[in-house]
């Protein structure tokens, strides 16, 4: 059985998608307090994510690797720069509720509502999510779609079983008084790094 | 489920004093409509989806049981176990029995409407197992041992200082009222518990028949945790939350974070199609392992719904509760008090009939006034209002009317010389508390009912007798009509019977009155009394067909309604069902039809600048026959000058009966009429409909004694000379 984050791509509409939808998205997504940092190369993502955990002072982080996040030397980068990196299951079990950072790859974002579409059948993926303050994700720019009609188009072709969703900003409640509170059960912060540049092997 | 006798006006009379309530709905009563606008302004044709959600669940509930079959298969084919249950009991024996089993000592609990409504939480509780609702609101409710208030936010009745000291008591430290910082003690608190629970319940927004997936929608990501971090997972979902395909996921996506929360779409979205792996503590290393998911399908009276010709309709319902959030009645009490066990407000009040019995039904079903707001929003377009009468005639059908009510409707309202006799003895027994044509004081027990508006005097002369002095000789008249006036017209506003004649006459009509016209029916089919009901209708067919007319004018909407629906009440009826149905076309509004014949004579124009006039469209003149352009165009081709006020189309509170029984819940909301009217600085309220007019001319004494209040054929009459 083919797992939605391999095949979703064949589904991927080359017509009626693209980075001419990044500003619409950009703009979404920022409206939800979402952080979003498009730069044109890997290079500059990896520089993008530096000052990410610069600015959180990131000591931990847990992390699913993704094409670009490979591309861009993340998990060596942080390594460098002294954080203490968790890539393995396990080691994310023991230790996503304390990291100070997650970070994973996200398959393409939708124009319309800011939401970024991620395969969550592999349970790393998920922890690293839900459970670190802070929630990077890596998407590239051009994997844009107008909106929820397409993306269900692409989803209804290529989610047979396991876990899929969307990602609209950070967790947020206005349980009390309607007041709106960001970060409740989930991170507090969720920043999108839009890479231009194809990562090598151009499979996208 | 026992029912218990609830004292629906005392706990009306509570709740309106209840500070925090009021402010927060009302607050939230005010930003909503704008809010959702704002969401569906990139989101396409509104209409279009709405339509769309309607027929596909439609179609879907058309084959509930071939649905669920295909949702079972495909969920148990990628490994959950699925267990249909029949009742609440049936869930929780197999939820006890399944923790018993796998050691289960501790759950954490997303929301879940149907876990509320079969008390599933209490049960686990006693049977020793420790459950914790984690949404955020849910869980403060739970601390406060009370029931959500609203399906979306279901702490909406509570301040932050009533959280604080809940949360103070709970976690045994001072709590300040702060937001932010009580969220945190939350996240903190409920983190905890989230990686220490054996098993995750959650419930679902939709299950999908083609793959077996279910979805969930949430803002504050405790679903994903509850779906995520357990190694076993339940999902107690509801037969009417089931859709046949993926793609059909997209167009209650499209509608429900909008209409729900004025969201585009809600933090996270989640679907999940069988179990997938969970990192499992075993001899203190973690390891993966595929997870348990059972998922449980909730009948508890949903497929006899199903299986209702009418009643299948609730399963267009996605839970987003627009429809109390623009009802009148709930945002002034909210769902506490216009609700049942579990559910709120008018969709509570039909979901409370199927899903916890009639007789829970009956203690707030009153409390839908029947302005069909809700109906303009509901995404799957239920007719809650037409559902919730439906309801009230079944069982008058099964229990029978009130005593005294019973004796009112079969001896004296469908005796309309007996009625009409009384109303004539009115006029005389009210002169000690009438000033001019009002009543603005009443003795002891009634004096609520005029406390804050004067309530209509009976007229000295009602029409039936005013009819041989207006009735004018026309030649070659151009049409043969006839009046209905309804009883309002007929005995306290006759000026305004007397305006449509006149109107009617200069457009060289032959205006007639038939002396056996009788009540039209409404306020007796609103209580579910339908053999009253048809007598009264056959006997208007009789007194308005055997004048042979061209058209039958209706100068209130309500009125025009009943006449209308006359049809389908008698469908069955060999002999006046064809009747009724013939008659029926002839009907028509007063002002959409004056309107039309001003245009066809060239009069619908805007003339002079005559007096500022706003106008207040009635319920049923709007959201039932549709019309609201044609009085105000007649406004201004009388030469007033239009001035509009907000919320022009929402209830002034009156709703028949509702605004006398409830006249404290009435008073509130015509307390906003007036105030709107008010800051139009208009000289005339105006309106189509006689039962407004009892209730904004009363509210206008009272509260605003500068501004008249006026019938729009009164307004174009008084522009023709005599």
């Amino acid at each position: 059985m083919e797992i939605t984050n391999e095949i979703w791509k064949r589904h991927f509409p080359a017509e009626n998608s693209g980075a001419y939808l990044f500003p619409e998205f950009e703009m979404r997504a920022k409206a939800v307090s979402a952080e979003v940092f498009r730069v044109p190369s890997a290079a500059e993502a990896r520089e993008a994510l530096i000052r990410l955990v610069d600015n959180v002072r990131a000591k931990k982080a847990v992390v699913v690797e993704s094409p670009l996040q490979e591309a861009a030397g993340i998990t060596e980068a942080l390594r460098s720069r002294g954080v203490t990196v968790y890539t393995e299951a396990a080691d994310i079990a023991a230790h996503a509720d304390t990291a100070d950072i997650g970070i994973s790859g996200v398959e393409f974002g939708i124009a319309e509502t800011g939401s970024v579409f991620q395969d969550g059948c592999d349970i790393a993926t998920r922890l690293i999510t839900i459970l670190p303050p802070l929630h990077v994700v890596f998407l590239q720019s051009a994997h844009i779609v107008p909106g929820i009609t397409e993306a269900f188009d692409i989803i209804s072709q290529s989610f047979d079983r396991g876990c899929v969703g969307f990602i609209t900003g950070p967790s947020r409640t206005a349980d009390i008084e309607r007041v709106l509170t960001i970060g409740v059960h989930g991170p507090s912060r969720f920043a999108i790094i839009a890479v231009d540049e194809e990562p090598k092997g151009g499979d996208a | 489920m026992e029912t218990e006798t609830r004292n629906l006006r005392k706990e009306i009379s509570e709740k309106l004093k209840d500070e925090t309530l009021r402010d927060a709905l009302g607050r939230f009563s005010e930003a909503y409509p704008i809010a959702r606008a704002k969401a569906y302004e990139n989101a396409g044709d509104i209409e279009t989806l709405r339509d769309a959600l309607r027929q596909m669940k439609i179609d879907t509930v058309a084959r509930i049981e071939e649905v669920a079959d295909r949702f079972e298969a495909e969920a148990t084919k990628r490994g959950a176990k699925v267990f249909r249950a029949k009742t609440g009991s049936d869930v929780k024996e197999y939820l006890v029995n399944l923790c018993k089993e796998k050691g289960v000592k501790r759950i954490v609990k997303s929301k879940s409407m149907a876990s509320e409504e079969i008390d599933l939480s209490k049960h686990l509780e006693t049977a020793g197992i420790s459950t914790t609702e984690t949404d955020l609101g849910e869980w403060i409710v739970a601390l406060a041992g009370q029931k959500p208030s609203h399906m979306v936010m279901p702490a909406i009745h509570l301040s932050r200082f009533q959280v604080a000291e809940y949360f103070s008591k709970e976690l045994k430290t001072d709590i300040p009222p702060d937001i932010a910082f009580m969220v945190q003690a939350a996240r903190k608190e409920l983190r905890e518990k989230f990686l220490r629970a054996d098993m995750g319940i959650s419930g679902a927004n939709f299950g999908i028949a083609e793959n077996g997936a279910i979805g969930l929608v949430t803002n504050e990501g405790n679903a994903r945790m509850v779906t995520t971090l357990p190694r076993i997972h339940v999902v107690i979902i509801g037969y009417e939350k089931l859709i046949p395909a993926i793609k059909d996921a997209a167009t209650i996506l499209k509608i429900l974070p909008r209409s729900a929360t004025a969201q585009l779409m809600t933090s996270y979205m989640t679907m999940i199609a069988g179990p997938t792996p969970a990192m499992v503590k075993r001899d203190g290393k973690w390891v993966e392992e595929e997870k348990e998911m059972h998922i449980i399908i909730l009948d508890n009276g949903r497929l006899k719904a199903a299986h209702d010709d009418k009643f299948k309709e609730i399963f267009q319902c996605v839970r987003c509760a627009a429809c109390l959030n623009v009802c009148p009645v709930y945002t002034l009490i909210g769902g506490h008090v216009y609700g049942g066990h579990t559910y709120a407000g008018g969709i509570g009040a039909i979901l409370t009939a199927f899903l916890s019995g009639m007789g829970e039904f009956e203690q707030f079903q009153e409390l839908c006034i029947g302005c069909r707001r809700c109906t303009t929003v509901c995404p799957g377009k239920i007719d809650i209002p037409g559902l919730i009468e439906e309801l009230r005639i079944r069982n008058v059908q099964e229990k029978g009317l009130p005593f005294l009510l019973k004796q009112t409707f079969e001896n004296v309202v469908s005796n309309r010389k007996l009625f009409h006799g009384l109303l004539r003895l009115a006029a005389i027994g009210q002169k000690p508390f009438q000033k001019g044509r009002l009543i603005r004081h009443l003795p002891l027990f009634l004096a609520g009912m005029a406390k804050d508006r004067s309530l209509p005097a009976i007229a000295d002369v009602p029409l039936r007798d005013r009819i041989g002095k207006i009735k004018k000789k026309i030649d070659k008249p151009v049409k043969r009509v006839v009046f209905f006036s309804g009883c309002t017209i007929d005995f306290v506003f006759p000026e305004t019977g007397e305006s449509v004649f006149k109107v009617l006459q200069d457009l060289n009509m032959e205006a007639l009155f038939p002396e056996g016209q009788s009540c039209c029916g409404k306020p007796v089919i609103a209580l579910g009394d339908v053999e009253t009901t048809k007598k009264l209708a056959k006997e208007n067919i009789r007194a308005l067909e055997e004048q042979n007319p061209d058209v039958i004018i209706v100068a209130c909407p309500t009125c025009t309604e009943s006449l209308q629906q006359y049809a389908e009440l008698l469908k069955d009826d060999p002999e006046w069902g064809p009747k009724a149905e013939g008659m029926a076309k002839k009907v028509r509004e007063f002002c959409s039809f004056v309107a039309e014949e001003y245009g066809k004579r060239g009069r619908l124009t805007k003339t002079g600048d005559g007096p500022k006039v706003t106008y207040h469209d009635s319920c049923h003149m709007k959201r039932v026959l549709m019309i609201d352009k044609e009085p105000r165009q007649l406004l201004e081709a009388a030469g007033c000058e239009l001035i509009e006020m907000k919320d022009a189309d929402k209830c002034c509170g009156m709703s028949g009966i509702f605004g006398v029984k409830y006249a404290e819940l009435s008073m509130p909301i015509l307390e906003q009429k007036i105030n709107n009217i008010r800051d139009t600085g208009a000289e005339i309220a105006a309106c189509a409909c006689s039962g407004c007019m009892v209730q904004i001319q009363g509210g206008l004494d009272k509260q605003l004694p500068g501004v008249r209040m006026k019938h729009v054929a009164d307004i174009l009459a008084e522009k023709i000379k005599d």
